[in-house]
This record gives C-alpha cells, sequence and structure tokens, in this order.
C-alpha cells in the first residue's frame, strides 16, 4: 500500500521546488555576505515543497478507500525526507565553507519551516484535493514577510542571524512546531470528505 | 472605399466595447481580491508607521512598496490568469480570442500602478525630496529613483504574474519566481556590498527589476553607481515584454510575427539600457 500511496505523490512539484531551493540556498552558501538573507528563502521554499507533499489528483476516489487519512498521511509525510536532507544538505555545505551560523538554531528553523508547510497542508486537505499551490503561496508570504519587510522583523524573525540584538527565532520555532503537532493530529483524526465532495449524488 | 470600410466599423467598436467590458470585469476581481486588499492595507500602515519615528533610511518603506504592489500583486494576477484555466474548453469557443482576453487581464496592471502612484505621492509627503536621506542623487534622480522602486513595479509585477499564468502550467510558479527574484535582489546587492565601485556588479545590480539605489551606513548615506533614468527605461522594457510575452499565447498567423518582432526590439532595447544604467549615473559609490 505504501509504494502506490508515495507514487502518487507530486513529485515533480516537490522535488523542484526543493531544487530551487537547493540552488538558492547552496548561492547563500558560496556567498557568505547574503547568507542570512538567502537561508530564508532556501527554506521557505522547502516548506512550500512540504506543502505539495499531500496533494492527490485522485482525491475524489482516494478519500472514499478502505485506507483512512492517518495512514495515508503517515505513508506520505516519508516524502518530507525530501526537503529535510536538501535542508540539511544546504547547512553542512555552509557549514564546510566556514559559515558562522548559530546551527542547532537554524536546524530547529529548517525543521519548523518545513513542519508548518506540512501542517498548513494537512488542514487545507480536509477542504480540498491538491492543497499544495495556495497553501505554498500562503506559507511563502507568512515566512517571508520578516525578511521582505523590515517593519516586521522587528517584531518577530523567522531565521537566526548570527550575534546581533533582534528578537530570537528559537521560540517562534518551538511554538510553530507545537502548534503544528497539533493541528496534523486534530486534521488527520478529524479528516472529513471535502466540502465539494459532500455535493455529490 | 467606404462601403469596404463601413461594415469594418462597427465591428471594431464592438470589439473595443467587448475588451472594455472584459477589462472592467477583471479589473473589479483583482481589485477585490482580500491579498491584494491586505497587500494595499499594509503598505499604508507601514507607510504611516515609518515615519512616527526619525528617518534614517528609505529602503524600508520602498521595498514594502515594491514588495507588495509588486511581488503580491504578481502572485494574485497569475492566480487570476490560472483561474480561467479550467474553463478554457468552454471559454475558447466564445468569440472573444486568447489574446483580447489576455489583454484585458495586462489592464488590471492599472490597479496596482495607481497604488503605486498614490503611495509615491504619500511617500513624498512623509519622505521630502530635499531630505539627505536621498543621498548624493539631484532632485529630479530622486524622483526617478522613486518611481522606479514604487511605480513600476506596481506596474511590472502582475505584468509579469499574467505572462507567467499564460505560458507555465505548475500553479506554483508564481511563489517560486517570487523568491527567486527576491533572492537574486539580495544576492546581487551582497555583490554590491563587496565591490561598490565595479562596473559589472552595478549592471548585475540593475539587472534585478528592483534595486536599491542608495545605503545608509554609520558613515552617512552611500548613494551606488548607476542611472536611476536609465534603470527606468529597463524596467519599462520589462514591462513591455511581458506583455508581449503573455499576448503571444495563442496568437497565429501574421499578428505572432508581429509580436515576435516586437519582442526582440524590447529585448535590444532592454538590453542597451540595461548597460546604459549599470555605466551611467555616478561612476563610483558617493557617500554623503
Amino acid at each position: 500500500m505504501a509504494g502506490p500511496v508515495l507514487r502518487a505523490g507530486a513529485w515533480p512539484a516537490v522535488l523542484g521546488v526543493t531544487g530551487v531551493a537547493v540552488v538558492v540556498g547552496g548561492c547563500g552558501a558560496v556567498f557568505p555576505a547574503a547568507a542570512t538573507m538567502l537561508f530564508p528563502i532556501c527554506f521557505a521554499l522547502l516548506a512550500a515543497a512540504a506543502a505539495f507533499t499531500l496533494d492527490e489528483p485522485a482525491s475524489l476516489v482516494v478519500d472514499v478507500t478502505p485506507t483512512g487519512p492517518v495512514r495515508r498521511t503517515r505513508i506520505r509525510a516519508v516524502a518530507l525526507l525530501a526537503p529535510l536532507a536538501a535542508g540539511a544538505l544546504v547547512l553542512l555545505a555552509a557549514a564546510l565553507r566556514g559559515l558562522a551560523l548559530p546551527w542547532p538554531a537554524a536546524g530547529l528553523a529548517l525543521a519548523g519551516n518545513v513542519l508548518l508547510g506540512f501542517a498548513a497542508a494537512c488542514v487545507a486537505r480536509t477542504r480540498t484535493g491538491e492543497p499544495g499551490a495556495a497553501v505554498g503561496a500562503a506559507v511563502v508570504l507568512v515566512l517571508m514577510a520578516p525578511s521582505l519587510l523590515p517593519q516586521i522583523a522587528r517584531w518577530v524573525r523567522t531565521f537566526p542571524a548570527p550575534g546581533d540584538g533582534g528578537p530570537s527565532s528559537d521560540p517562534v520555532w518551538w511554538t510553530v512546531l507545537a502548534v503544528c503537532a497539533v493541528a496534523i493530529a486534530i486534521s488527520v483524526s478529524g479528516r472529513r470528505l471535502p466540502q465539494w465532495k459532500s455535493r455529490v449524488p | 472605399m467606404t462601403t469596404a470600410l463601413a461594415p469594418a466599423r462597427p465591428a471594431a467598436g464592438a470589439g473595443r466595447a467587448t475588451f472594455a467590458a472584459l477589462a472592467a470585469r477583471e479589473t473589479r476581481r483583482f481589485a477585490l481580491n482580500p491579498v491584494f486588499l491586505a497587500a494595499a492595507g499594509l503598505t499604508a500602515y507601514i507607510l504611516w508607521s515609518g515615519q512616527r519615528g526619525t528617518v534614517t533610511d528609505i529602503n524600508g518603506p520602498n521595498t514594502a512598496a515594491a514588495v507588495l504592489f509588486g511581488g503580491v500583486g504578481m502572485l494574485v494576477a497569475f492566480w487570476l490568469t490560472r483561474s480561467m484555466s479550467a474553463s478554457e474548453p468552454v471559454v475558447g469557443v466564445t468569440p472573444v480570442t486568447l489574446p483580447v482576453r489576455t489583454a484585458a487581464l495586462c489592464a488590471v496592471a492599472l490597479v496596482p500602478f495607481a497604488c503605486g502612484c498614490l503611495t509615491l505621492l504619500a511617500f513624498l509627503h512623509f519622505y521630502p525630496i530635499g531630505d539627505p536621506v536621498y543621498g548624493a542623487f539631484s532632485p529630479p534622480a530622486r524622483i526617478a529613483v522613486l518611481v522606479g522602486q514604487i511605480v513600476v513595479p506596481s506596474l511590472g509585477g502582475p505584468l509579469l504574474g499574467v505572462a507567467l499564468g499564460r505560458w507555465v502550467r505548475f500553479p506554483g510558479a508564481a511563489f517560486v519566481l517570487f523568491l527567486l527574484l527576491s533572492g537574486w535582489v539580495i544576492l546581487v546587492m551582497a555583490l554590491t556590498l563587496a565591490r561598490p565601485d565595479s562596473a559589472p556588479v552595478a549592471v548585475l545590480r540593475l539587472s534585478a527589476p528592483f534595486a536599491l539605489f542608495t545605503l545608509h551606513l554609520d558613515a552617512g548615506v552611500t548613494a551606488w553607481r548607476g542611472s536611476p533614468w536609465f534603470f527606468l527605461g529597463w524596467q519599462l522594457a520589462l514591462c513591455a515584454i511581458a506583455v508581449l510575452v503573455a499576448l503571444l499565447r495563442g496568437v497565429e498567423g501574421r499578428l505572432r510575427s508581429r509580436i515576435i518582432r516586437a519582442l526582440g526590439i524590447a529585448g535590444a532595447a532592454a538590453v542597451i539600457l540595461l548597460l546604459l544604467a549599470g555605466t551611467g549615473g555616478f561612476t563610483h559609490a558617493v557617500t554623503t
């Protein structure tokens, strides 16, 4: 069962967006002066890639099969290894090039970004079969807001910057991880048929 | 002659009326999009909140306007364009051709463009043009910098969104491009900080559809090399290219060859303007 469920995933989207993220993150590793700005973009792309993992073009059929949402979500979660591994690769490349970043905080930010994309997709999957594009766009806008709008960066930071006095990103990501875990649990356990499907006679 | 032209006039008039109705419809859809409304509200708030304290740097509010009207406008225009793709088998058989529908979609860019113009006026009210935060640029050049950072990105972003929506099927293409463009702007900024006096780096910095011309440091405001006027020309050429690329979809025959010819001319003009933008203006970074 795991094989077909995994094979049906939106792999071109997941791997394509992950690939773009690796390119952006690679540029961050090559140009250390831009790393603290390019890594958030890389992580936002990885979050968007995670949002595509639950896309199910055949949801009309799949949602009524005996395989429940918990099992399907668990199988599809395996696809998160792609963005997580890509993010880890980027951080490893940056470490090898001697970038001075707070690595535990950067790792936490990576996990938080990917889980945020996945959790938002889980919630949206209760209403639509292909939540990837909408959730990806929403997650990108939210995650990039502190990087692109300096006024927001005064209050909240999504990537740990080395050695300055701004707000820390750790509390944000611990909170996000906790909220995401709860959101995934609730959305998977109580997943109803999408609303449009309930109108099908 | 009169007999030959007489039937064409009502047809052309009807075509214009159809286009106007379509453009009005699409413009309304764009202007009422909740994401665009949120972007407009956030821009107004950032402008208002930015001038409450002591202003030392104009790059924050500038970037906000470009990101919110240009970047978010691109996302909304892309969604608007893609929203009809599922209905294409039905819409495709109506008398209105795809290029006319594309042109109507391009017309929605007038909404963020108008918002950008209003933002520019508000910006000039909050940050007068004689203020030292603009660096060593002359007053007309300062206006050109602001138009290139606020108004033209507001026009170009949505046009790019329409072109992308016409050619790319991947539903996440707009936010991927948004992030790639952001990454490019940041990368060339980092290069500029490392080599502020290099002409090739200036060309690279100005190759992005949004570029900063000044930077506030402890030593004062540094104005980087590059011509704001030619940069405006480069941006407008990019807007023209986006419209032409969008219109190219679904066009056949003579019109197609005319659009391709226009694309060649616009592309050549864009390259020349970019080179002039990078090599014009100050020959080195000036700190005041």
